[in-house]
């Protein structure tokens, strides 16, 4: 019997299960994929071997390589990019780590409040997210961002639109910045050279501007686990939780076993209220039980209402899996004849806030991933078929797949003569974008989840957002001096994801109470993105989800073992921590 | 849909591509193997599987070779055919045709459930189109053989690999949006369109809804029917950004067991990506916007 399950291991597990190993609970966390401890060992910087959604080592799927994928089912043209492993889909971020904007929480009165999504808002303020946002900045930790060519040329179409530089972390009102990045900057000879010999640990510090984060952060080379660049849990919450005796006072380190697929959460009536229990889980073929005062799914936003319905928990106002927002991304870029520096540096250390219409980001990539984000598109070929769309505006011609002899064309100009620009549209939670069973056969882990996105039918506000959105991503590209720039109108692409298992106010439209716990089932927590309420106006969601699932923390260790919250009346311990690098040597990690 | 007759029977085999890649000029199959009087006196013969299988396997990669020119075109025959030749190397160099097949064939997850019966759908269906079909005679006797040996394929334990109904879809759409594709210069109707006409197919299948899945005429169970109008859209698109993915990446000279490239890929080479190969860092950093390093509320 444990204090605490947590089932995965990606962005929000981790946290969870650090936080509570920290105050002495006994904690053990299971993740589905693989434990990729010695990146060196079995990571490359090649696309194919990396992000190769069916066969890559960053996929999702099991362990085995020599296994397909696990298969999901999307009933349209679209592409759901989670990855199983210690690390979950943080192994691929980018590292944005900017706040929610404060519109999406209860109480705001800003002059442009009605603008949002109001009918799903956080059911607490911003104010009090704010001492968790500053926890998890403190601990990653979350730094303004290096420039690079990319960027410069960003700010350079940015300085055009008439907007002011903002030099908060809060976000206020439209402007441009750096970002704010889960990311060590460059120290020492980091940045400043490509000699491979100049760029070991600890000659070279943080970002070494290698342009790798897509294909997972081992960088700089012969630095401690806990000091890669990139703070993806895998390289920060994760040693932490794995070495709470060292750093935090009566912490209790945490049992992490991978390859351990939940199949089952298993609640019984107690005093006449369901309560969780524990759990089921699969390794291999062989199907272990252990229980807990508290269970905590962690899987994301995909999984956890597959599980949940696969566990036959019960699903009162229909909610479980519903909601589900992916801020409707697009992807419109342009080609330029200066050097852009384009797949150089971390995947993206410039963007624009626009609330409440979204944003946009700087976005590197390497040539086979930039030509899959030319042709993902749901307006058919550019000159050949529109599909129904091809919407014309700011672009040259009309949005569609760049494809064939015209991309090769584009990208035989020079990759680093591009420069993309991410659409991020604040997107409303909408009761038909959802997680259900699918009805295709089950996998060894049990049905399957079905995707489904109607990304034509979406609200008029997420529809006009995302027009609006793209426009200032199109005068951006042209502002900083692009020749042609191109508009790719992308079928859904969903790598933020949020709010499937929604917390929220009202009993009709959430899953989770404001604390956290689920409201049909005792003792069952949701610490991952699916929690969000919304899509948080447009921000990447990884640093308001780990914010919140502190704050559920704090509320399983007030509520199920009677301590008291830290978070106001201590301060963080830095995931850089010498001590834990020192641990994790011992530990052989 | 019509009542499979000689004729309906020989316009669908001829539409997915297999009677072409069977008997058709450059086809796999000698005629004389689909005769039966060979089948009753020479005991060499093959067993239907084994005579129908790299049938299927060669249209599957010519089809294929004609998907992967049209993500990107270069200076090998089916880029000629389609109509956009180039200089410079393209997909077919790129090894992006063997990259689609063995992704589809071993590793996309796709349940046999839905695979068996597209697959079937495709050789059994009774699409009745009416098209001529010039220099495409085939006995009846042959046709008849034809069949028999993909009936016996389609009947044994043998998964299928998914390349096969996937081409025979492309197939079809394509000599919907051009009837005189089922003979011609390469193996598959697919493979002879131009460009132009590549995209129209794409085209159908993304607008898919009912018409598609009628044309196919299969018969699901429920409650997978409702499934498949979908997934047909998303492997229309599935299907070109893995093409451009293939061909734009290292997979055909990646040494899996080195873990280092044999050769630099065409990909790099075409979009000039790091010229010296694999890199720790790089000297990009400039410096910090306006100077700031820190932001705080
Ligand atoms: C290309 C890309 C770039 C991104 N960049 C950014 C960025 O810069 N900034 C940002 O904020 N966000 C970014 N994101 C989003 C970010 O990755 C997610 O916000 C974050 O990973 C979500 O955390 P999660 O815990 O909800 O889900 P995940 O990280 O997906 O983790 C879920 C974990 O649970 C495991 N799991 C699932 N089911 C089970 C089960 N039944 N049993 C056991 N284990 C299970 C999974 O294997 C996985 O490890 C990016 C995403 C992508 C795809
Ligand atoms: S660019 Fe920086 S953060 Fe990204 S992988 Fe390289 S070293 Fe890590």
């Amino acid at each position: 019997m444990r204090d605490v399950i947590v089932i995965g291991a990606g962005g929000g597990g981790p946290v969870v299960a650090k936080e509570l190993a920290a105050q002495g609970l006994d904690v053990l966390l299971l993740e589905a994929g693989p434990r990729n401890a010695h990146p060196r060992e079995n990571w490359t910087t090649y696309e194919d071997d990396a992000n190769n959604p069916l066969t890559g080592y960053l996929r999702w799927g099991p362990s085995d390589r020599s296994k397909p994928a696990w298969y999901r089912e999307w009933p349209q043209n679209s592409f759901v990019w989670q990855l199983s492993g210690v690390g979950g889909t943080t192994q691929h971020f980018y590292g944005n780590y900017p706040r929610a904007y404060p519109g999406v929480f209860e109480g705001y009165d800003g002059a442009d409040k009605s603008g949002y999504d109001v009918d799903h808002r956080f059911p607490f303020t911003y104010g009090e997210m704010v001492p968790y946002f500053e926890w998890v900045e403190a601990t990653m930790p979350v730094m303004t961002a290096a420039m690079g060519h990319k960027e410069q040329t960003f700010f350079r179409g940015a300085e055009t639109l008439g907007l002011p530089v903002q030099t908060t972390k809060t976000t206020h009102h439209p402007a441009y910045r750096p970002q704010e990045n889960a990311i060590l900057q460059p120290g020492g000879t980091a940045g400043k050279t490509a000699d491979p010999k100049l760029l070991n640990h600890p000659q070279a510090t943080g970002c070494t501007f290698c342009g790798y984060c897509f294909q997972g952060c081992m960088r700089p080379k012969g630095a401690p686990r806990n000091q890669f660049a990139k703070r993806s849990t895998d390289n920060s919450y994760v040693p932490m939780a794995l070495t709470a005796d060292v750093w935090a006072r009566g912490g209790k380190p945490v049992t992490l076993v991978a390859d351990a697929f939940v199949t089952r959460v298993h609640a019984e009536k107690k005093h006449g209220v369901l309560t969780a229990t524990g759990v089921t889980w699969r390794s291999g073929d062989v199907e272990h039980r252990e229980d807990a005062k508290v269970v905590v799914m962690s899987g994301g936003c995909t999984e956890n209402p597959r599980l949940w319905m696969n566990s036959g928990l019960p699903n009162p106002n229909g909610w479980v899996g519903r909601g589900y927002t992916d801020h409707f991304f697009d992807w419109v870029f342009g080609v330029f004849d200066d050097y852009t520096g384009n797949p150089k540096g971390v995947g993206s250390s410039a963007r624009l806030d626009y609330p409440p219409y979204g944003g946009l980001e700087n976005v590197g990539l390497p040539p086979a991933l930039a030509a899959f984000a030319g042709t993902l598109s749901d307006s058919g070929i550019r000159g050949q078929y529109k599909n129904g769309r091809g919407q014309t505006g700011p672009w040259d011609g009309p949005a569609g797949r760049v494809m064939g002899p015209e991309l090769k064309e584009v990208l035989s100009h020079g990759i680093d003569h591009l420069l993309s620009v991410l659409v991020i549209t604040d997107d409303d939670v909408e009761a038909q974008n959802r997680v259900t069973l699918s009805a295709l056969p089950a996998d060894e882990n049990g049905p399957i989840p079905k995707v489904a996105f109607k990304q034509r039918q979406r609200t008029a506000r997420t529809l006009r957002n995302r027009e609006f959105m793209a426009r200032k991503a199109a005068e951006l590209l042209r502002g900083a001096g692009a020749k042609k720039v191109y508009r790719i109108d992308w079928a859904p692409l969903i790598l933020h994801v949020q709010s499937s298992m929604r917390m929220g106010s009202s009993e009709r439209n959430s899953v989770v109470d404001p604390t956290g716990e689920t409201r049909a089932v005792k003792g069952l927590f949701i610490g991952d993105n699916s929690a969000l309420s919304n899509g948080l106006g447009g921000p990447n969601p990884t640093l308001t989800s780990q914010a919140l699932a502190t704050r559920t923390a704090e509320n399983i260790f007030k509520t199920y073992f009677g301590g008291d919250p830290w978070v106001r009346s201590s301060a963080p311990v830095v995931s850089t921590d010498p001590r834990i690098s020192v641990r994790l040597g011992q530990l052989g990690l | 849909m019509a009542r499979a007759g000689t004729l309906s029977r020989r316009a669908f085999l001829a539409r997915v591509g297999i009677l072409g890649a069977a008997v058709g000029s450059g086809g796999v199959l000698a005629r004389s193997l689909l005769a039966p009087a060979d089948a009753a006196t020479n005991p060499l013969l093959p067993p239907a599987v084994d005579l129908i299988r790299p049938v299927l396997a060669e249209l599957a990669r010519d089809t294929m070779n004609g998907l992967t020119v049209f993500a990107m075109p270069g200076p090998d025959a089916y880029s000629r055919t389609q109509g956009t030749p180039s200089r410079t190397p393209g997909a077919i160099e790129a090894g992006a045709t063997d990259f689609i097949i063995n992704s589809l064939d071993n590793f996309v997850p796709f349940p046999d459930e839905l695979a068996q019966p597209i697959g079937a759908a495709l050789v059994t269906g009774l699409a009745d189109s009416g098209i001529e079909l010039p220099g495409l005679d085939v006995l009846p006797v042959q046709l008849h053989s034809l069949d028999k040996a993909l009936a016996a394929y389609l009947e044994s334990d043998e998964a299928l690999p998914l390349s096969f109904p996937i081409a025979g879809l492309l197939n079809l759409m394509a000599t919907q949006v051009n009837p005189l594709a089922v003979n011609g210069p390469h193996l598959s109707p697919f493979a002879r369109l131009s460009y132009a006409e590549k995209a129209q197919a794409f085209e159908l299948i993304e607008k898919t809804d009912a018409d598609l899945v009628a044309l196919l005429d299969v018969h699901f169970p429920e409650p997978l029917k409702d499934s498949v109008s979908g997934l047909l859209k998303f492997v229309g698109g599935a299907l070109i950004e893995f093409a451009t993915f293939g061909a734009y990446g290292e997979s055909a000279v990646y040494d899996k067991v080195r873990r280092t490239l044999r050769k630099r890929p065409v990909g790099w080479t075409a979009t000039g990506y790091q010229p010296d190969g694999p890199v720790e860092g790089w000297d990009d950093f400039i410096g910090y916007y306006q100077g700031r390093q820190e932001v705080h509320d």
